[in-house]
């Protein structure tokens, strides 16, 4: 297939789907490599910024999107004009920075980390899906381990978790959090 | 007549007293390694104060850290005694001993913090990105295929327990007996549960453990396993939906 070719169908692709869609995924519909698959994705980014068109393709969440160039929004704004939620607040973005950087992690680490209870905080980013409960700790009470979902990347155009800015600690310990996984289901020998 | 001063004083809000103390450094532009504590308990109680003049709440928090801070600063001025620090005991939130870990806690607290604000503009930056599969909605529309809660494989084998236990019960038919389950007889079971599986090395289905029939012996050898369960000396593991229980020692 020509390269030509391949653009188009990438192109209508990322402007049908409502999800990031992956370069495997593009690999298939293709009939070619993921690497192949990302150089044309590359390909058609550097195509849409050279021509000076209104849209991008960028990646997140582990996958490729289609959406409008950032510049465009104040015009964009008044044709779509609802806004559908509100920013985050402080305290929820605190709580997402110590759960993005620690998890799996608990409640009580993280507002060990804040020095406030953050039980509201947590609920309030479970229901917008920001965050999930991915566990339960090994130890007394068993307490709920929390980590962050891949709408959490999506809402902040973030490609994975390595893409996070890197935490810099001066000269600190993390003896008040600990990450440690939880190894609970050891196979059983029968 | 008393004449009412109206006025309106606007307070900065905080997150929590991390988030004041981190302020109130940041007034006397000092970095977080070189203040005193002395100043900086005065600055904090002083801030308390003109909020309780204003009558807002004050969260437990900001009250716990005043005293955290007053005992780091009476500690200061007091010569040390090696046997009284061991006997401290502290509210969770803030286990502060020393002016150190106080500073590498409002360390900790200020790199999150920095973080917070990088997501935020991140966050601005991607609202600014409109996507055409919804409609000029923003980015933030969420998926509705992703389900949040996983649950916890622990919840679930307690309600398989119980339903297989239920199922037992009405195969064979039991008579409820109504004698009261006493600790010492659980104990016994458990006991009893944990010698068979450290003789077998291997995990057991949980039927083995039923020796005699009657819903008494099935209601503690259910319990037993509740108990030892809690305390995490026993697995319980099943491999698919309506599958035999097995249990196995923790190793």
């Amino acid at each position: 297939m020509k390269k030509e070719q391949q653009k188009k169908i990438i192109e209508a692709l990322l402007f049908l789907s409502e999800e990031p869609v992956k370069t495997d995924k593009i690999a298939v519909v293709l009939s070619t490599s993921p690497e192949e698959a990302e150089a044309m994705v590359e390909e058609l980014q550097d195509d849409l910024s050279s021509s000076g068109r209104g849209l991008q393709v960028f990646e997140t969440a582990g996958g490729y999107r289609m959406g409008t160039l950032p510049e465009l929004a104040p015009y964009l704004e008044k044709a779509f004009s609802e806004d559908i939620s509100s920013n985050l607040s402080n305290a929820a973005l605190e709580a997402l920075a110590i759960i993005a950087y620690n998890q799996p992690v608990t409640r009580i680490e993280i507002e060990s980390i804040r020095g406030v209870r953050s039980n509201h905080v947590i609920e309030n980013l479970i229901k917008r899906k920001l965050i999930k409960i991915s566990g339960r700790k090994d130890g007394p009470g068993r307490p709920i381990l929390y980590g962050t979902t891949a709408d959490f990347l999506r809402y902040f155009g973030l490609k994975d978790l390595e893409d996070l800015p890197q935490l810099e600690l001066l000269d600190l310990d993390q003896d008040g959090v600990s990450t440690q996984q939880q190894t609970d289901n050891n196979p059983v020998d029968i | 007549m008393v004449q009412q001063a109206e006025y309106t004083i606007k307070l900065p809000t905080f997150e929590g007293p991390f988030d004041l103390l981190f302020h109130l450094i940041k007034k006397a532009e000092v970095d977080i390694w070189s203040i005193s504590i002395a100043d900086i308990t005065e600055q904090y109680l002083a801030y308390l104060q003109s909020m309780k003049e204003l009558n807002l709440d004050i969260a437990s928090e900001f009250l716990v850290m005043a005293a955290t801070l007053l005992r780091l600063k009476s500690k200061l001025l007091l010569p040390r005694s090696p046997r009284a620090e061991n006997l401290e005991e502290e509210e969770e939130l803030f286990e502060i001993n020393s002016a150190e870990e106080l500073f590498q806690r409002l360390e900790e607290y200020r790199a999150f913090k920095e973080i917070a604000g990088l997501l935020r503009q991140k966050e601005e930056e991607q609202k600014k990105v409109f996507l055409r599969s919804t409609g000029g909605q923003k980015v933030m529309v969420f998926s509705q295929q992703e389900s949040v809660y996983t649950i916890w494989e622990g919840a679930h084998h307690l309600s398989d327990i119980m339903t297989r236990f239920d199922k037992i019960a009405r195969a064979r038919e039991y008579v409820p007996a109504f004698s009261a389950v006493e600790d010492f007889v659980v104990a016994r079971k458990a006991d009893y549960i944990q010698s068979l599986l450290q003789q077998s090395k291997r995990a057991m289905p949980m039927k083995t453990f039923v020796t005699e029939s009657g819903l008494w012996e099935l209601i503690i050898v259910f319990i037993a396993l509740l108990e030892m369960s809690r305390q995490r000396k026993i697995n319980l593991l099943q491999e698919k939906p309506f599958g035999p229980i097995l249990v196995s020692l923790k190793s």
